[in-house]
């Protein structure tokens, strides 16, 4: 009985002691333990600066596509050189890729947002100021990426489960808001120096990065005198002028990712063709090549990108010049306009002290009309703005969607209007329904603008 | 050498010394038992009736006259089972006095039936069958070392009603095996049943840690168990049976019960077997001698240097013995098993000690404990395409020559590697360490009190290695610089297990039995990872390598349950069962996770051990419910996760795109199931019959999330799936003659499953294959592209060069409706994908028949087979790609125009989009099992082998009967439950795909079997 008496007690002991069925997650951490530690909220900043480069990526791989910048290499799916000809069906992971990684960003930049306001006795204010300034501005430009990719989008996402589309009339709004708040949120008070040199990726200035982004979406809301304040904001000597984010092995550059394999691409050799032969900008981007495409397409290689860890410019800083000069086009200060267009042309080696595309052009001869003037801007665009994305806009707001180009056609500028919605999200958001949000039309006549509602 | 010499000689061995007291125990005092059988009905006395001392191996054949002597039985109260054919078995006690005769005479009743079985798998405390109001199948030991098997589960194909058991896979070690018990219940939980070795819970995973095939399945873990240790088999099928097991017992149990020894001296067991394995029918491959352009080209039949003719040994050496207080069994078991796939091979060693022990007058205790190594040498298969062999041989043209010139293999052109130098250079070595062991207690404190505690492992550490030279595969970095992977997984589970039973007589009439218990499992896996790419010119190990990954993971899941029991025993004919179990799983939400299964039974024994035409007959029934969980891989469901992201060489971390679902609950079944038994003609018949129909609803799955959230999906209850079924299993002796005796056992089983509902769009549940779960279908259908049908003849639709037309092409079928209807002359091609093929078999049977010729030689032949699946043949499909064009039927796109089989050009091209195209009827009929047995026992042999030496000639899986194409209709692309890297998206439905399988080879063995 003394036996039985310990084996009793044994299997109590293991019975009981061993079988708390409360188990923690030992491989990843909850969103308890992220959202409610200043260590995780940072992270999270540095997460969300991750996706945004991902998401930038997918908006510029896929815009470049449906332009006539990139087409896709011999080993790449059916899917991407049917996109290169202007083909994106319902459904296609390349269209499904873009929205879904820029929502991707968007929950991130929420998700910091709720930390850093959660959390906010724990940050100095110049830290906490800095991480809801860089909440906002990359949320900002992820809606805004999304703009340009697709007729109507969500912008209110975070604790819904079926968010509703707007157009654009409502969208940008939206988006310039938050880059307001994010531009007062800066000016109220400074990022602290923890913020700047632990939490922002080495490379990215957020004052000149949210004005940039002011400025764009200012234009693109045809605010002249917005875009013009903010593009005079936008640093442009230094080394603060370029902003880039960085890939240390492993990571690789998003543009990278998409050179080899099965979501091949490469720039179209009629980017290099196109320029004058002089302009140094060819070289800043890609390599004179023989190669053809999986449906022929004429390829150059990359050169900005060909190696993995080369840096990504996160906008290239004469954007701002030529955002301005196109304001003051508008405005009909046309003197000023062209030097500021000149300027962008003649920036040469040694230049603005940064890596970024030296044209070494002549300045432009004689004193040019408007029109004459914005075709000059939109050109300079094309050759300064190479795989931004932008250019995708572009196409659009000066009517040159010129439909899609089937191989061995060459695209010219763009090629179609929208993307259809995602499947990933109509999946499951009664909203998203294809009853509820039908895929936009394409223009029924080429050259043609689209409709932004 | 002396028995003693040889008793010292293994004393001495590490293995045996725990035993050593045992064997110097002096004798026991004895005496004997003696009697007579008679038939109960005539009173005609019986011959040939197998009397047995249970415990002991002691036991005798009565004479013709009836009459029996056993000698030498230790004294005391001693247990006599007495079985006959045709006869209901049964057992008596006598009292044994030292140099006393016992009298046992006994009158046996007609039956087939044997309901007085105890089984112990799912009733609480044992039971004897005729009172569990479910279907329980068992199978002993003969029936599994007669198979000739590897493995257990490849002992048991052909063998039980209602289980789907397929061999997916043919690679040494047993091959990857998956059973299915009346269907498929779950998508994400695995198909595979419970699986219980003396009361432990073990770890049948079938992952494998490197990239061997995807979700290919080379190997389950049951492979670790040799089945010459198994005594007992108890296979239970559906929820209602298994409702005591929680959730965790929607797709049933397996309980295994090794040997237990027996009291006597100790007995030594010596089981060899040589086997000799080949490829049944090699493929026909293009070996037209002409290119496309008509010009001369060389062409390879690589299967000649892919596939060998490869040998199986297997020794097994046991001793069991033991007296009143003790009783052990152990053996040692050496298996080298060679693949027919070049440089693929398994070895398992092991060891098994089972001890029995009374520790005091009412208290048992049976200790087992189970050590083994396995080594595997595998090469990749199925899906891997970039160093899978299979996957090279297909998608290999047949004109390139693989030999190696100065040294180096040449590269295949498109796709994959060189068999050649996959099998010369490619290693993929794993080791399998591994330990069960269990410890159980049975007190019986009074005669009607039984309280039983168990507490069990299973540990094991699989270490897996792959090395891939340098410039071995086709393609970029990382992968053609060469990958050196080690990977070390821990898996073990930890199981405590007990219940208290207790029996009232309140009248003659009336008996009760109260039973309640507790089971607690923590299983857990623990793995590392190291990765290098970039290897230097020599080594093979991580270390080699110039770019480096590492990984690690650990989960953990537990589950607890509490359950109660109520039996009641009216007239000893009337059984009625109510029970509920109270279960909780770590992966389920706190305020899900307790959860009540009950369950109900009845059974009613109508007819007992009658003469005549009707000998027997019980009817049977139950409703019960019962839960599963997903596996491991998914423990950790119910949390928001967020996952590493680094940025710029800092730590990140952005929201899992898996939304947790923190209200997760368990998969729920319901099922119902009514049965009889039957006993016919004098016992030379028996028939058991099974209707069921079960429900599992909440089903889980990842159901979409609104990807404007950020998230994509979260696991979630998405439907309900039902499967009904008749399990039907015929015993017939069909002659009982003194010189020949032939018996036959037929099984049916046919089971229909419908997805029921689902409150998510159809999904394609394996990624890149069409299988898919679609309400009002059958889970796992084929769902894709068709060759478009003229609406008015039905024929098929051909382009002007006389190719088909693909219903989902716009080139083919216009890019609108009305444009299709046009070309198919109707409104019959109206959508663009269809159901095309369902790989859920119509029905499966086998027919096993054994004759006895003059006591001494077994002839034994089992037919198995599957009827009305549909197999897709992948395997051809990429024959027929344009990179590959190595098949027959692309070789005749190659012959000269005017010739009658000729093919019009891109007609393989075409049909490469048309998925319909590779649907095949995948019926089979295989001759799972013959053999042929002899039992040497002349008198020269006699002297040496007391019982003679068993010989037996036998063959596995030698002829198949099949309108398929490939190498065997049985092979699957896809695992038991999913398995290995890249298988998110893999769900139990996922069958009847043959893209790159290891063909199931013939086996023809010869052992011998010799008792000391």
């Amino acid at each position: 009985m003394r036996l039985l008496r310990l084996a009793a007690s044994a299997v109590g002991a293991l019975a009981l002691g061993a079988c708390s069925l409360d188990l923690q997650n030992p491989n990843s951490p909850t969103a308890e333990q992220v959202t409610t530690s200043p260590d995780g909220v940072i992270a999270l900043a540095t997460g969300l600066q991750g996706r945004f480069a991902t998401s930038y990526g997918n908006f510029a791989y896929t815009a470049g596509l449906v332009t006539d910048e990139f087409a896709s290499v011999s080993a790449a799916l059916i899917s991407i050189s049917d996109a290169e000809q202007g083909a994106v069906p319902s459904g296609t992971g390349i269209a499904d890729a873009v929205f879904n990684s820029l929502y991707r960003t968007v929950r991130s930049a929420d998700d910091l947002l709720a930390g850093a306001n959660a959390l906010s006795g724990q940050f100095d204010a110049g830290t906490r100021s800095g991480l809801r300034a860089l909440a906002f501005a990359m949320k900002a430009e992820a809606i805004g990426e999304a703009l340009q990719s697709y007729q109507r989008v969500p912008i209110e996402t975070f604790g819904i489960t079926s968010p509703t589309y707007v157009g654009r009339s409502q969208a940008l709004p939206f988006v310039r808001a938050l880059l307001d708040s994010a531009s007062a949120t800066l000016a109220a008070t400074a990022p602290s120096a923890f913020f700047n040199s632990s939490i922002l990726t080495p490379g990215l200035n957020l004052p000149n990065f949210v004005n940039l982004l002011r400025a764009r979406y200012a234009r693109m809301a045809n605010d002249n005198a917005g875009a013009l304040a903010a593009a005079n904001l936008v640093g442009r000597t230094g080394p603060t002028a370029l902003s880039t984010f960085s890939f240390p092995v492993p990571t690789v550059n998003p543009f990278a990712n998409v050179t080899g394999g099965a979501n091949g691409i490469a720039p179209r050799r009629q980017f290099r063709l196109s320029m004058a032969p002089t302009d140094q900008r060819a070289t800043y981007f890609v390599v004179a090549s023989t190669a053809t495409g999986r449906v022929g397409a004429l390829l150059d290689t990359w050169a900005r990108y060909a190696n993995p860890q080369a840096p990504l410019p996160v906008y290239f800083p004469d954007e701002a010049l030529l955002i301005k000069a196109e304001a003051l086009a508008n405005t009909g200060q046309l003197a000023a306009a062209q030097a500021a267009v000149d300027s962008v042309r003649t920036d040469c080696t040694g230049g603005r002290g940064v890596d970024d595309p030296k044209a070494c052009l002549q300045p432009l001869q004689g004193t040019l009309t408007q029109a004459a003037l914005l075709d000059e801007i939109y050109l300079q665009r094309r050759f300064e703005l190479f795989g931004s994305g932008l250019r995708w806009e572009d196409a659009r707001r000066r009517n040159a969607v010129r439909g899609p180009a089937a191989a061995p056609a060459v695209p010219s500028e763009g090629q179609r209007c929208w993307l259809p919605y995602a499947v990933g999200d109509r999946n499951a958001n009664p909203n998203a329904t294809f009853a509820a949000l039908p895929d936009p039309a394409e223009p029924a006549a080429y050259p043609a603008g689209c409709s932004v509602n | 050498m002396s028995l003693d010499a040889l008793r010292r000689g293994l004393a001495r061995s590490t293995l045996l010394a725990l035993l050593a007291p045992t064997l110097a125990l002096a004798q026991p005092q004895t005496g004997s038992i003696r009697g007579r059988i008679t038939d109960a009905a005539s009173g005609r006395p019986l011959a040939d009736v197998q009397l047995q001392v249970l415990g002991t191996r002691l036991g005798a054949t009565s004479g013709a006259d009836g009459g029996f002597v056993v000698g030498a039985v230790p004294v005391g109260e001693r247990t006599v089972s007495v079985r006959r054919l045709g006869y209901s078995p049964l057992q008596r006690t006598v009292t044994v006095t030292a140099g006393g005769t016992a009298t046992l005479d006994v009158a046996m009743n007609v039956g087939a039936v044997n309901l007085s079985e105890v089984v112990v798998t799912g009733t609480g405390a044992p039971t004897e069958k005729r009172k569990v109001g479910t279907s329980i199948a068992s199978v002993d030991s003969t029936i599994v070392s007669r198979a000739q098997a590897v493995t257990i589960d490849q002992a048991l194909q052909g063998k039980i009603a209602g289980a789907q058991i397929s061999q997916n896979s043919g690679g040494p070690g047993g091959g990857g095996i998956s059973v299915r018990l009346r269907g498929v219940n779950s998508f994400i939980s695995g198909s595979d049943p419970l699986y219980i070795i003396d009361g432990v819970i073990i770890d049948n995973g079938s992952g494998q840690l490197t990239d061997l095939g995807g979700r290919s399945n080379p190997q389950n873990r049951l492979a670790d168990l040799n089945p010459a240790d198994i005594e007992r088999v108890e296979i239970i099928r559906g929820a209602a049976a298994a409702a005591l097991y929680g959730s965790r017992a929607n797709n049933g149990i397996v309980q295994i019960f090794t040997k237990k020894g027996s009291i006597g001296k100790p007995r030594f067991t010596l089981n060899s077997r040589i086997g000799s394995n080949e490829l049944r029918e090699q493929q026909p491959f293009n070996l037209y001698p002409f290119d496309i352009n008509g010009q001369p080209i060389a062409r390879f039949n690589y299967q000649d240097d892919i596939f060998q003719r490869s040998m199986t040994s297997e020794h097994n050496l046991s001793v069991e013995g033991g007296n009143d207080q003790t009783r052990y069994f152990a053996s040692v078991n050496v298996l080298d098993d060679e693949g027919i796939l070049r440089s693929t091979s398994s070895n398992r060693q092991g060891v098994r000690l089972n001890l029995q022990q009374q520790l005091a007058s009412k208290l048992i205790a049976n200790v087992t404990g189970n050590y083994v190594t396995t080594r595997n040498q595998f090469q990749a298969f199925g899906e891997q395409n970039d160093y899978g062999i299979m996957g090279s041989l297909f998608f290999a043209p047949s004109s390139v020559d693989f030999r190696p010139v100065n040294g180096v293999y040449p590269l295949p052109p498109a796709l994959g590697t060189n068999p050649l130098l996959a099998i010369d250079r490619i290693r993929n070595p794993q080791t399998i360490n591994r330990f069960i062991g269990s410890a159980k207690f049975t007190w019986t404190p009074l005669a009607n009190v039984v309280v039983d505690y168990t507490a069990g492992i299973d540990n094991s550490n699989f270490e897996q290695r792959q090395f891939i030279p340098r410039a071995a595969v086709l393609g970029t970095a990382p992968l053609s610089t060469g990958r050196a992977q080690s990977v070390f997984s821990d898996t073990r589970v930890i199981n405590q297990d007990g219940f208290a039973s207790v029996t009232f007589n309140p009248s003659s009439s009336l008996e009760l039995r109260s039973t309640g218990g507790f089971n607690y499992t923590s299983q857990r896996v623990a793995t590392t990872n190291a990765v290098a790419n970039g290897l230097a010119p020599v080594g093979e190990l991580v270390g080699a390598g110039s770019v480096f990954a590492a990984g690690q993971t650990d989960v953990e899941l537990r589950t607890l349950g509490f359950y109660g029991q109520q039996e009641v025993n009216l007239w000893d004919k009337l059984f009625l069962t109510g029970a509920v179990r109270w279960d909780a799983s770590s992966t389920f939400a706190p305020s899900e996770r307790w959860q009540l299964f009950p369950k109900f039974s009845a059974s009613y024994v109508a007819l007992e051990n009658r003469g005549g035409l009707l000998n027997s007959l019980r009817f049977r029934g139950a409703l019960g419910w019962a839960g599963s969980q997903p596996s491991i891989i998914n423990a950790y469901s119910q949390y928001i996760a967020y996952a590493q992201l680094p940025f710029a060489g800092r730590p990140g971390f952005v929201n899992d795109v898996t939304f947790g679902n923190p209200t997760l609950r368990n998969e729920r079944a319901r099922e119902t199931e009514v049965g009889t038994e039957l006993g016919l003609l004098n016992g030379k018949v028996s028939v058991d019959a099974t209707y069921y129909d079960r429900t599992v609803s909440d089903l889980l799955f990842f159901r979409p999330l609104a990807t404007s959230t950020g998230f994509s999906r979260q696991f979630a209850p998405i439907g309900t799936m039902s499967n009904k079924g008749i399990e039907l299993l015929l015993r017939t002796t069909n002659v009982d003659t003194k010189n020949l005796k032939w018996e036959s056992t037929i099984t049916y089983t046919r089971n229909r499953n419908l997805v029921e509902s689902l409150n998510i769009p159809d999904f394609q549940s394996a990624g890149g294959y069409p299988n898919r779960i679609r309400t009002g279908e059958p889970a796992g259908v084929f769902y894709g592209s068709y060759a478009a049908r003229d609406c008015r003849t039905g024929a098929l639709l051909v382009d002007s060069l006389g190719r088909y037309r693909r219903s989902n092409q716009n080139v083919d079928m216009g890019a609108d409706l009305a444009a299709r209807r046009r070309i198919s002359n109707g409104e019959c091609n109206d959508s663009l994908n269809a159901v095309i093929g369902d790989p859920n078999p119509d029905w499966m049977g086998s027919w096993l028949n054994e004759f006895t010729l003059f006591g001494k030689l077994r002839v034994r032949a089992l037919l198995d087979g599957v009827f009305g699946n549909d197999v897709m043949n992948l395997s051809t499909r990429a024959q027929n790609a344009g990179i590959a064009s190595n098949s027959r039927e692309f070789e005749r796109e190659l012959l000269p125009y005017g010739n009658p089989n000729k093919l019009p050009p891109g007609f393989n091209a075409r049909t490469q989009g048309i998925f319909e195209y590779w649907v095949e009827d995948g019926s089979f009929v295989k001759l799972r099992e013959l053999s042929l047995g002899y039992t040497l026992d002349m008198a020269p042999v006699r002297r040496w082998f007391k019982d003679g030496v068993d010989l037996t000639l036998s063959g596995r899986n030698l002829w198949v009967w099949t309108k398929y194409s490939g190498y065997d209709p049985e092979i699957n692309l896809f695992g038991t439950n999913g398995g290995g890297l890249g298988s998110g998206q893999t769900t139990a439905a996922d069958r009847g795909f043959d893209f790159g399988g290891y063909p199931i080879p013939r086996v023809w063995s010869l052992s011998a079997r010799i008792t000391y």
